[in-house]
């Protein structure tokens, strides 16, 4: 086994942002799409660690702190514009929503 | 070194397996609880890289408090308005991928040829452990250089719990407080239906057909007394939406 270098868990910060960028494009439940903003959110929180312990900072870790507390805001908040659509008789497609107004 | 290789090819593989799966299964509850076990790996690999207070926060937030959040809404939906998947446009369904593979490609090249530079900090590993651990590191961190943007923060949660519980609210209800609220001048953000001013109170054909009876004369009540006069120009046939809105 090799040693570990800041470059592994870059690839893997990757693949896990380009899987979840791929489950944007692909799906149309509006709630999985959410799901994968919130999982390319958690590849980059991820690269951010490594560069932070790649230069002996901790102002990555301070940043991903950030990044999480206004992650869970902005899932509050998208949750309820989702559920406010859904209440208003329209489905939970991408497809479907051409507005916001109304 | 190796047992630390292992661990982390273990995480990551597992990770990424269920990053997969929570992009192609078709349940929403199953894709939420593979993004659950997603972040669980992720937890671990924060731990791996020494930032331990952050596996912490990841689990409690994103694990725990997030993801709850998106179970609790998918129960909130009626299933029948999820979409089925592999119903979009089949050009997304080719595009989507072969971007994605694209990118990943072009990230892939950029870190592999990367070259560090600049100097580096002295949060080493030996510093956290002076100061006591990453915890400790991350809290002088925030309350001294990041302080404002600390309370910023919570600003943002609280505007964001407001809008949240604003945004969901049930229509009635919601349109109810915001006239109590902002005190709104009589009528003004009533938009009523045009129509020929003939008097049509309430009758009980109308409660029966709509349902909500006393909350929505409520409502009305708050918002304008004279609708109840039959001046403000309601018909018996737009009754219902009158009653709604």
């Amino acid at each position: 086994m090799m040693e570990l270098t800041t470059n592994h868990f870059l690839f893997l910060s990757a693949a896990l942002f380009v899987i979840g960028l791929m489950g944007v494009l692909v799906r149309r439940n509006l709630i999985i799409m959410f799901m994968c903003v919130e999982l390319m959110m958690n590849a980059v929180n991820l690269s951010l660690v490594a560069f932070a312990r790649e230069t002996s900072t901790m102002y990555g870790e301070g940043f991903v702190l950030f990044t999480i507390a206004v992650a869970a805001a902005e899932a509050a908040v998208g949750l309820a514009i989702i559920l406010a659509l859904s209440r208003r008789s329209y489905s939970v497609d991408a497809d479907e929503f051409h507005a916001l107004y109304d | 070194m190796a047992w630390n290789a292992l661990f982390f090819y273990l995480l990551s593989i597992i990770s990424v397996l269920a990053a997969i799966g929570m992009v192609a299964v078709r349940n929403p509850v199953h894709s939420a609880i593979f993004l659950v076990l997603t972040l669980f790996n992720t937890a671990g690999i924060f731990v791996m890289l020494g930032a331990e207070f952050l596996a912490a926060a990841q689990v409690i937030v994103y694990a725990g408090a997030v993801l709850v959040l998106m179970l609790f809404f998918l129960m909130l939906i009626d299933p029948e308005k999820l979409p089925e998947r592999g119903g979009g446009h089949p050009v997304q369904r080719i595009v989507g991928p072969l971007l994605g593979v694209i990118l990943f490609l072009e990230v892939a090249a950029a870190i592999a040829n990367r070259a560090t530079s600049g100097t580096t900090g002295n949060a080493t590993p030996e510093n956290i452990a002076f100061v006591g651990g990453s915890t400790q590191a991350i809290g002088n961190l925030l309350f001294t250089q990041y302080l404002l943007p600390f309370e910023v923060v919570s600003l943002v949660l609280l505007i964001g719990v407001v809008g949240a519980i604003v945004l969901a609210l049930p229509e009635r209800l919601g349109e109810r407080l915001a006239t109590i609220s902002l005190g709104h001048p009589r009528g003004t953000d009533l938009a009523l239906p045009e129509g020929p001013a003939t008097a049509a109170p309430i009758t009980r054909a109308d409660q029966q057909a709509t349902g909500a009876l006393e909350a929505t004369r409520e409502i009305i009540l708050v918002r304008d007394p004279d609708l109840y006069t039959g001046v403000g120009g309601r018909t018996s046939d737009v009754g219902e939406g009158t009653t709604q809105r």
